[in-house]
């Protein structure tokens, strides 16, 4: 396709004057640099950016026109569609903001346990006899998440499972907001989380976790934030709404050189934006992980992905996936008619092709891709038995 | 729904830090003869509280990140089977964006009847409101307390440069607010910051 062919003048923006919203987490780096780097100016839009505590919160204030679009948890504009979470409003995105950028943290004495049933070599699994014997013996194993409808739910689901630990019957999986994982992990509350960054490393470098899996190491380059609007919004402001994506593509393809990685880490760490140390946002941002407090970091370049392997495209399989595993925290099925035509109506390929065009990006040419979940964590696992944590080998 | 539930007085959990606003809604919702179980400060272990109180209905605050915990009791809550409904299901959108607006929600434990809970949540609404607007007048008035001082000071300072009345210093200051196109209080403040650097 020739893109440059079919590349339009960019239209004046409906409403210059933008709010525009996100959380205290690593990965809303691209809406702050977007702002640092003056993107927003040069697509002539006066963008306001108001830092949120919930996740609720944006939805609903979403939803009011409290705020024009919001960073936004992946399956949050389905969900909402689907009128799953109380509340319901259709909520589409025209682009993923970033990819991965999670991780799974266990406290060191569940690490310890489960590495004591290590059945096949290196990562801790349970065989069915073990399973009983653990959880006999053990207290009721608890983990934490940070939204019920999140990517860090479906990731910590997952990885249970390919432990051969059953999510919904082994343990018992509660919300909690990212800035108590860390205490609530120190002190016993919960026994691991799984949640964005910092708060993996923070637990990491106060020795209250180990780092037991990655988010790219469980579903690698699934889709983690998006740019949200409501439908309605997008209709009345289209041409805002490109600029907003333009803006936001240009800071997540600068993000993706790594040798910008510690400008923004200095950028997003100031008190006005996510008021977290810099050496905490280091890490996952430089890809430089340590696992737990004294081994040394790995490299894990792809913990965040901006921009790269098209990463602001909002795949329709990545929806129908997501939407398929709330289907195991609402308790019921939803049509697979329902799933389709909600992925299609949320996540808006075409809008993200329309962005792509003004800026010379090849879009993919389907919408749809072969999601594959792992179940082997046989890098992350080596790096951890390597460490002084005791991890007893056959 | 059943009318034995619905003769049964609702008891409400609130969660705000605003340890003053808590207690002006709970004294406006006992006097109208609802039972508030608890008031709590947003970080502590909000499941466990929930656990422990068994209230019909949550009232929180905006500001407290513990909405997510909230919303997840009714998907995550195989080990906790009370169903949690957000009162926003409620399809008229003003309603949400009043609630929105004075920075307060409300969850149901059970299944309520809407019209037992609504004059709850106005109540709340309205009791955030009125402390949203004496924050505001407190605001403006410290903010015009702070205004006097800085401009004394500055005559202060003025008058003992310049070895000047005070009604002088005060023209002075007026003709320089006018002259540099500056609020009184801003004309005061570089007043003060040059002549503190003068002094240094």
């Amino acid at each position: 396709m020739n893109n440059k062919m079919l590349k339009k003048p960019l239209p004046s923006p409906e409403k210059k004057e933008i709010k525009l919203g996100y959380m205290r987490l690593s990965d809303s780096a691209p809406l702050i640099l977007s702002q640092e780097l003056g993107l927003f100016s040069k697509y002539d839009l006066t963008v306001s950016l108001k830092r949120d505590v919930s996740w609720a919160n944006i939805r609903d204030k979403v939803i009011t026109g409290a705020l024009d679009a919001s960073q936004m948890l992946a399956p949050m504009p389905l969900v909402t569609t689907l009128g799953a979470a109380g509340i319901r409003a259709p909520i589409i995105t025209g682009l993923a903001l970033s990819l991965n950028g999670n991780g799974i943290t266990l406290s060191p004495d569940l690490w310890k346990k489960l590495s004591n049933h290590i059945t096949n070599c290196g990562s801790p699994y349970f065989n069915q006899r073990s399973k009983e014997e653990y959880l006999k013996t053990n207290k009721q194993i608890t983990f934490a998440t940070v939204h019920p409808f999140s990517t860090h739910t479906f990731l910590l689901r997952f990885w249970l499972k390919s432990r051969g630990i059953d999510p919904d019957k082994d343990v018992k999986i509660i919300v909690l907001p990212p800035e108590q994982m860390v205490d609530s992990i120190a002190q016993g509350v919960i026994d691991g989380f799984c949640a964005g960054e910092p708060w993996n490393s923070i637990a990491v470098s106060y020795g209250v976790g180990v780092l037991a899996a990655s988010g790219s190491q469980i579903w690698n380059n699934a889709t983690e934030k998006v740019l949200g609007v409501l439908e309605d919004w997008h209709l009345k402001n289209p041409a805002t709404h490109l600029r907003l994506r333009l803006a936001l593509m240009e800071a997540c393809e600068w993000l993706a050189d790594m040798n910008n990685r510690e400008l923004a880490i200095k950028v997003i760490s100031k008190p006005e934006y996510l008021d977290i140390s810099e050496h905490s946002l280091r890490p996952s941002l430089t890809g430089k992980i340590a696992y737990n407090r004294v081994n040394d970091s790995h490299d894990l370049p792809n913990f965040h992905v901006f921009s790269k392997y098209n990463a602001g495209f909002p795949w329709r399989s990545q929806a129908e996936l997501m939407l398929k595993e709330c289907e195991n925290l609402l308790g019921k099925e939803i049509e697979q008619a329902k799933i389709s035509s909600i992925s299609q109506q949320c996540y808006r390929t075409d809008l993200y092709r329309e962005a792509a065009r003004h800026l010379n990006i090849t879009s993919p040419d389907s919408d749809y891709k072969t999601e594959t979940i792992t179940d082997q964590f046989s890098d992350l696992n080596n790096g951890i038995n390597e460490s002084e944590t005791p991890a007893i080998r056959h | 729904m059943i009318d034995i539930v619905d003769n049964d007085p609702i008891k409400i959990m609130l969660v705000d830090d605003h340890l003053e606003r808590a207690a002006s809604v709970e004294e406006k919702l006992t006097a109208a003869g609802f039972i508030v179980l608890c008031r709590l400060p947003t970080t502590t272990g909000l499941l466990h509280q929930i656990e422990q109180h068994q209230p019909d209905m949550v009232l929180i605050d905006l500001q407290s990140p513990g909405r997510d915990v909230l919303e997840s009791l009714s998907v995550l809550s195989h080990h906790n089977p009370k169903p949690v409904v957000m009162f926003t299901e409620e399809d008229d959108p003003a309603y949400i964006e009043a609630a929105v607006d004075a920075g307060v929600t409300a969850y149901l434990m059970d299944e309520l009847n809407p019209k037992r809970v609504k004059p709850i949540i106005d109540l709340a609404i309205a009791q955030f409101k009125s402390y949203q607007s004496l924050r505001q007048a407190l605001d403006e008035a410290q903010r015009k307390l702070a205004n006097q001082s800085i401009i004394e000071k500055a005559k202060v300072l003025l008058m003992k440069k310049h070895n000047i009345d005070e009604n002088k210093a005060h023209k002075t200051l007026r003709t320089l607010s006018m002259d540099t196109n500056q609020s009184l209080p801003d004309a005061a403040k570089s007043v003060i910051e040059l002549m503190e650097k003068t002094v240094v």
